[in-house]
């Protein structure tokens, strides 16, 4: 059997990997459902999903209608959503694979996370590129609150603006203050009303897709570290693993 | 060497309960675990424990392993069982591979159709110079070791129980791998029938709430 992933992290020329995450109920399955449904016509696509009780958002899926049932798979995590995108991604990562293998070639796999916390990002060994989601009815200062994924996935979508005037938040604020902790990464802010967000969601993907395809999309890690501040106005983050020395004391 | 059987590792030990979860649903309480536990050790254990051992025999004696790998299938007769152990196989295997990409055991064993999750270990024992009786420990503790953190999910538990329970059947692990050591022939890897576990592997095979792959 062929791996898809070498050693050294380089990709045989398989399909983009894109992980969607974000806390419950802010409408990962949806987004999935929509992305299939714009990009399922010239595009070949592969869903895994986690959930806690096993196959809820694949039967979502499967039943949406947008890609054949059989490209769905549902991933059990043994009640540790978290784990099964970061610390031991050997579950999803298998399923990944089979459907590569079975479908091939695909051109994207989305890999939904189970619902969870503002600190569960996916690991740069499973996806690609990811998506980070939150949504105004969860609350306007959410993204204020900030944390890896909303500062550092590489799409942060704010979803469901069509209700912000029923749950009394400000879109344009709420993306402003996404913006301001983003360092100029990208945000959407998404109705699926709203024709124009979509496109530019659907935009997004397709631009990860060339990226990845021409050999400069390199996944990056959002967490789990928060960056810090130094006194000269500079910052960074300390990614996994890597050697890090201080050329300055901490005050 | 021994903590290849560490929970820990990332090959996909969380997602599973070694059939505990189909056993919580249809009633078995959190007093009953320790019993359970120690039916596993009498019966699925024993086969892999057996294969893994026998398995190392025939790396070692530069003999195909194919045999081995069809006497562990005609012992575990729950398909759902099968295809657990050989998923669970692949996990470990990419782990394996990038541990030890130059042995020659780790690479039969992937030749092989699917290798069943034991064989996988024998690769690993073998080209850690680990001895069948160690082998068969750790495959008896990773065993207890999954069911008990799998428990902890499931039921109302203290923590510290679950650990207790490990250890108090850990003499009963060592018996397990002192009694399979010596083996070496397929023919000889244990046959024990656990009906009521192939059951509830099939049971949880066809449910569509799960929190656990098996």
């Amino acid at each position: 059997m062929p791996e898809t992933v070498t050693k050294d992290g380089t990709k045989d020329g398989r399909g983009l990997r894109i992980g969607v995450c974000g806390p419950v109920g802010t409408g990962k399955s949806s987004l999935i459902a929509l992305l299939c449904r714009e990009l399922a016509a010239d595009l070949e696509i592969g869903v895994v999903t986690n959930d806690i009780y096993t196959d809820e958002d694949a039967r979502f899926l499967r039943s949406a209608g947008v890609l054949d049932p059989a490209r769905i798979r549902a991933v059990e995590t043994g009640a540790c959503p978290h784990t099964a995108i970061r610390d031991d991604v050997t579950a999803n990562l298998i399923a990944v694979e089979e459907l590569e293998e079975e479908f091939a070639p695909l051109d994207v796999v989305l890999v939904e996370s189970g619902g969870d916390n503002l600190t569960a990002t996916f690991s740069p060994a499973l996806v690609d590129t990811q998506i980070f989601l939150i949504d105004v009815a969860g609350g306007g200062d959410v993204a204020r609150k900030g944390g890896p994924g909303i500062e550092r996935a590489d799409l942060l979508v704010v979803n469901k603006t069509d209700l912000a005037p029923y749950v009394g938040v400000d879109p344009v604020a709420m993306v402003s203050d996404a913006g301001s902790v983003r360092e100029g990464r990208p945000v959407i802010a998404l109705s699926r009303t709203d024709p124009a967000s979509v496109e530019a969601l659907i935009e997004w993907v397709r631009s990860e897709l060339a990226r990845h395809r021409g050999g400069a999309l390199v996944p990056a890690d959002p967490g789990p570290m928060a960056p810090h501040f130094h006194a000269d106005g500079t910052s960074h983050t300390h990614d996994h693993d890597a050697e890090h020395i201080h050329g300055h004391q901490h005050a | 060497m021994v903590l290849l059987a560490d929970a820990r590792l990332p090959v996909a030990g969380h997602t599973q309960s070694g059939q505990l979860e189909a056993a919580v649903r249809s009633g078995l309480t959190a007093e009953q675990v320790p019993v359970f536990m120690r039916s596993r050790l009498a019966s699925v254990v024993r086969v892999e424990a057996g294969t893994a051992v026998v398995g190392l025999h025939r790396l070692r004696a530069g003999l195909p392993l194919e045999p081995v790998l069809d006497a562990w299938a005609a012992r575990t007769p729950s398909a759902p069982m099968r295809d657990t152990s050989r998923t669970l196989g692949r996990a470990l295997l990419r782990l394996v591979k990038r541990l030890f990409p130059d042995s020659v055991h780790v690479g039969e064993v992937a030749a092989l159709e699917r290798p069943c999750r034991p064989l996988v270990l024998a690769a690993a024992a073998a080209t850690g110079g680990l001895a069948p009786a160690s082998l068969g420990r750790l495959v008896a503790y990773d065993d207890l070791q999954t069911v008990a953190s799998a428990a902890l999910k499931l039921l109302p538990l203290d923590p510290l129980d679950a650990t207790s329970w490990v250890h108090e059947l850990l003499p009963e692990a060592e018996r397990l791998a002192a009694g399979i050591a010596p083996l070496t022939d397929p023919d000889q890897i244990p046959a024990p029938s656990a009906p009521q576990l192939d059951l509830w592997a099939q049971a949880h095979a066809r449910t569509t709430r799960r929190l656990f792959s098996a």
